[in-house]
């Protein structure tokens, strides 16, 4: 009779524990999307309404034309297509470079391997403002200033990407790569036809990486971008938030902000299982 | 040597066609290593050296290379003796650092554990926390200006809501940079969340049934099994963030902008100023250095503790 009642009494204690767990993840989710919220919400208000005192909640007529009156002051779909054409171009080549060394490396003996792999691994210390001065002033000399390969071109050489890679190829078999010799196949063909094909889903987690990063890249595209017609999402942004300084214009800053974060949100979203598994990938690694 | 030299080359005579191929593989090889090696050697390792070189001199970028005037350690000098805004700025890090990351790890692994509690919904629980991850930093410091704004911020409305008075947050002095480690805590702990799972789904059920079956209260098993067992994790993601936060520059930038009064300057923010305000390349340049010397320092220190901990078990 008395341990019935105990295990009873363990059972309310772990069903209010659960409870208590529970409300502690949903108020912490409720706190991580309250600002994204709160900027959706505000993006649809007047600037008047978002200054109010005491707070109004919801608008009372939804200010969807917040929007058009946005992309007259800043043009969004040129910003968009900027860093559509600089992040794709930076992911291509990040893929590229990272997976054709990450094969070399994996799969071919040549003298100097280790000591060019050590180096490579040494560059992932190097932190990016130590190499800020002299690559802004390499690009300068280049005359890549206000040109998209000026933040593309020194942004595809990831040391990290080549690790990556590497560490997925070594486990390819050997006679895979063998057998496609023997059909007279070159290397370059090899790693096109048989390679590239079986690293899809390390290309796919290291692709979404680096697509967010450098969507998000502010301070570099800061440097090397002046002209207004080749700015970036971030840079209009940082743009709208020196043009919106009055409160007249909070409405309009907060609908620019919804549409500069929403791409990284969706890509992320649907793409995530890519995402949780390379963080987890580099997390375990270390 | 000569030997092994000899031997090679009597197998190439013997074997020709194998070693054509075999050399041929290796040329493939070098042409496939070398785009990135010199890609990185032109954007990473040249600039380096050169960024050090720079360091000893003053220069405005303006001048050719070749003439900058050599001012030796002139730089390191002014920054570690006379230079206050630096002074504010490692402060500022430091505290920002430790601040921040002491928070996300004790929130990241709180939350980790009660994720993996067998909590329903966890992948949907997972997405909603990274969220601010994926967001640029800039975006979040310009979503938080609003958001802790002192005359229409949502923060203060519910300070008064409930009887409190208003707050100046990034508008003082005194609260500017607390409110910038809450906004790095909120964009970074899903991270954290994220990592601390995946190792708290590396530590093997056994551990766990065995202790109880000892007698091993939630608590016992948490100090003694989970804690232990999640050291390397808990290494990793203390040092890669703490490198990571001493180089933050976007989230103050569209905040604050290093105000009120130097309160939220930070070394990278402070460097980006000298350089590209100022023109003082050599200056910046050195500031760099002792930075990428704190990150140094701060990486063997790890490693150190890491070897501890293996030759220790």
């Amino acid at each position: 009779m008395a341990t019935v009642e105990r295990s009873h009494g363990n059972n309310l204690g772990s069903m209010s524990l659960t409870a208590v767990k529970y409300a502690v993840v949903i108020f912490g989710a409720l706190v991580m999307i309250a600002p994204f919220l709160w900027m959706m919400n505000a993006s649809l208000m007047t600037s008047a309404e978002i200054v109010r005192q005491p707070p109004v909640l919801l608008s009372a007529e939804p200010q969807f034309q917040n929007y058009p009156l946005l992309l007259d002051v800043l043009p969004f779909p040129q910003l968009y297509l900027n860093s559509l054409i600089i992040t794709g171009g930076t992911v291509l080549g990040v893929l590229f470079t990272s997976s054709v060394a990450g094969f070399a490396f994996a799969k071919y003996e040549f003298p100097g391997k280790n000591v060019l792999f050590y180096l490579i691994l040494a560059t992932m210390m190097i932190p990016f403002f130590i190499t800020l001065i002299p690559v802004f002033y390499i690009i300068r000399q280049l005359s890549w200033i206000n040109s998209f390969q000026g933040i593309i071109i020194p942004g595809i050489f990831s040391a990290y990407g080549i690790f990556l890679m590497r560490q997925f190829i070594m486990t390819i078999p050997d006679e895979l790569m063998d057998a496609a010799r023997i059909d007279g196949a070159s290397e370059p063909l090899i790693y096109a036809r048989i390679i590239l094909p079986l690293i899809r889903p390390a290309l796919a987690t290291l692709g979404t990486f680096t697509f967010i990063g450098s969507w998000n890249s502010f301070l570099w595209p800061l440097l090397v971008i002046n002209d207004r017609d080749m700015m970036t999402v971030p840079l209009g942004l940082n743009s709208l938030r020196l043009f919106a300084a009055e409160a007249v214009n909070l409405n309009l800053l907060m609908a620019g902000t919804v549409l500069s974060v929403l791409p990284t949100l969706l890509i992320f979203v649907f793409l995530q299982r890519y995402f949780i598994r390379g963080i987890a990938l580099t997390g375990l690694k270390g | 040597m000569n030997n092994t030299r000899a031997l090679a080359g009597r197998i190439s005579e013997s074997a020709p066609p194998r070693s054509h191929l075999h050399r041929q593989r290796m040329i493939w090889a070098y042409i496939f290593v070398s785009i990135p090696i010199i890609g990185l050697l032109v954007f990473s390792l040249i600039p380096i050296l050169f960024s050090g070189w720079v360091s000893l001199h003053e220069w405005n970028m303006l001048s050719p290379v070749g003439e900058m005037p050599w001012v030796g350690l002139e730089n390191y000098i002014y920054l570690l003796t006379q230079d206050n805004v630096f002074r504010q700025a490692l402060v500022n890090t430091f505290v920002f650092v430790i601040g921040g990351v002491a928070s996300n790890v004790v929130l990241g692994l709180g939350l980790a554990l009660l994720l993996n509690s067998k909590l329903r919904g966890q992948s949907l629980w997972r997405v909603l926390y990274f969220l601010p991850v994926v967001t640029a930093p800039l975006a979040l410091g310009v979503i938080f200006a609003f958001i802790f704004n002192r005359n229409y911020g949502l923060i203060n409305s519910i300070l008064v809501g409930i009887g409190i008075p208003r707050q100046p947050f990034l508008s003082s002095p005194y609260q500017a940079l607390f409110v910038i480690i809450l906004m790095a805590i909120y964009q970074y702990v899903g991270y954290y969340i994220v990592i601390f799972v995946a190792g708290l789904q590396g530590i093997p059920q056994d551990y766990y049934d065995a202790a109880s079956v000892d007698g091993a209260n939630a608590w016992q098993r948490f100090w003694r099994i989970t804690l232990p067992l999640l050291k390397p994790v808990m290494l990793f993601v203390v040092v890669t963030n703490t490198i990571g936060g001493l180089q933050v520059f976007d989230l103050v930038f569209s905040s604050t902008a290093g105000g009120p009064v130097n309160s939220t300057q930070t070394i990278v923010l402070h460097m980006y100023n000298t350089a590209f305000k100022f023109s003082r390349m050599g200056r910046a340049s050195a500031m760099a250095f002792i930075l990428f010397g704190i990150i140094l320092v701060i990486t063997i220190i790890q490693l150190r503790v890491l070897r501890d901990r293996t030759e220790r078990s």
